[in-house]
């Protein structure tokens, strides 16, 4: 079954079309990488999934519940908690982390679980405590997220996603303001999650991480999908014009 | 030193006063000034529309006239309220608009990202608000809100002029009185010790709320 469908997505910012009628299928266990240049709609799209964005038009299922719907002029969104209990399924993970300043580690992780999905506390905080030993972080328990360095504070977002119990995840670039040094933890902690079988989309810049990791690699550009298929497909043989135009520039 | 003695139980009363004028006002006009910056953020054009108009002649006359308004001019359409609860009301409606715009310009230094997160997170509205927006406006706005409480504590010195006897009008009673500026000076201590009060428990909580900042 597919995780994600997502099916003739369109979507305009003050008239200027940024995503021109997308479809998108990700299946249970896959890790998909979304690459192409800035500007050509990835981040948009990914945004479109969980509603932080909302489509012009178009239709998106999640795990198999009901996002929006096409209809004749446009989309038709599932009523507001409906969209929330949809749009929690998918952990999301930020370019710029986003992590809750104003909390500790801990409470960043426990802070939804806890209020939101109203799991008992004490088994929240021993759930919390296991994530943030998996992305080694279990020293930082008590600290401030401003303590912590890029790396370390993506990490603890991944955790905070993971605390939801998600079916899936989302990355936004999610190395994209670390320091080259500092990408590395990141990218580690992500390939583990892919290790364990999670569902995963990445828009990411990282070409060996889509090339290693993904499954299955989407190249956008125009507000198109332009290209997708298997890393070697996409890296080693690729067919389509703007793509091969792509990979030289970046692969240089 | 016995003048000054003898006339502290007065200037108590007098006291006593100006402070039910400062808290009321306090207690009544922040929780009034965050409902109306909710209002202004809200994305309603109508609402922001009218609370933007509400601040602009509240925050654009003067607080004495508006208390004029209020015990003059509203008996006038049949509404009748004792000195006190006119000056309340003038207190609390000015002082709400103030605080109105200092919420505003604090919620909306937070970044985008934080709505966002506690959406992914499947947050609502008032769970965002309250668990992870307030929280962090809290530590911007506490310094301008030190400043207009301190303010607060002057202004109070304005129901003087509906005749009721706060420490401003004590204080002039009895200067007229006796025929002595003491009092005058009894009355700027009192400010200052309340505004020294305020200030050092102010300082407190910006060290409280900032403590993720350090």
């Amino acid at each position: 079954m597919n995780k994600i469908k997502a099916q003739n997505i369109w979507k305009n910012f003050n008239k200027l079309e940024v995503l021109k009628g997308i479809d998108l299928e990700v299946n249970e266990g896959e890790v998909v990488a979304v690459i192409g240049p800035s500007g050509g709609g990835k981040s948009t799209l990914l945004r479109c999934l969980n509603k932080l964005e909302t489509v012009d038009r178009g239709s998106i299922t999640i795990d198999g519940e009901v996002l929006c719907r096409e209809t004749g002029s446009g989309a038709e969104y599932v009523n507001k908690n409906d969209v929330r209990r949809v749009a929690c399924k998918m952990g999301m993970v930020f370019q710029q982390f986003n992590l809750f300043p104003h909390m500790t580690v801990l409470q960043n992780l426990i802070e939804a679980p806890v209020n939101v999905q109203k799991r008992d506390k004490a088994q929240a905080i021993k759930e919390a405590e296991a994530l943030l030993a998996k992305v080694g972080l279990s020293d930082k328990r008590d600290e401030y997220p401003r303590k912590l360095s890029g790396g370390q504070q993506q990490r603890v977002a991944i955790a905070r996603a993971l605390a939801m119990k998600p079916s899936i995840m989302l990355f936004d670039e999610p190395t994209s303001s670390l320091d080259p040094e500092l990408t590395g933890e990141v990218l580690k902690t992500m390939r583990e999650l892919a290790e364990e079988k999670m569902t995963m989309v990445v828009v990411t810049h990282e070409m060996a991480f889509a090339r290693e990791v993904a499954t299955k690699v989407v190249f956008m550009a125009d507000g198109h999908v332009q290209a997708q298929g298997t890393p070697s497909e996409i890296f080693d043989n690729p067919q389509n014009e703007r793509l091969k135009a792509f990979l030289n520039v970046i692969l240089k | 030193m016995d003048y000054v003695l003898r006339i502290i139980p007065q200037m108590m009363e007098g006291c006593v006063v100006s402070f039910q004028v400062f808290l009321i006002t306090i207690v009544l006009s922040i929780p009034l000034g965050i409902l109306l910056s909710l209002g202004r953020v809200s994305g309603i054009k109508p609402l922001q529309k009218l609370i933007g108009f509400y601040v602009w002649v509240l925050r654009g006359s003067p607080l004495m006239l508006q208390i004029f308004f209020v015990y003059f001019v509203l008996p006038s359409v049949g509404v009748r309220l004792p000195d006190f609860e006119s000056a309340i009301v003038a207190f609390v409606l000015n002082y709400a608009a103030y605080f109105c715009e200092i919420f505003r310009a604090g919620i909306q230094a937070i970044p985008q990202g934080q709505y966002e997160a506690a959406h992914t997170l499947g947050m609502n509205y008032v769970q965002t608000m309250r668990r992870i927006i307030l929280p962090q406006v809290i530590r911007i706005i506490l310094p301008p809100i030190s400043n207009e409480t301190i303010t607060l504590v002057k202004d109070t010195s304005l129901v003087y002029v509906l005749a009721m006897n706060d420490l401003m009008r004590t204080a002039r009673n009895l200067v007229q009185r006796d025929f002595s500026i003491t009092p005058f000076i009894v009355a700027a201590v009192f400010y200052l010790a309340a505004t020294l009060v305020l200030t050092v428990l102010f300082e407190r909580l910006e060290k409280h709320f900032s403590r993720y900042d350090q």
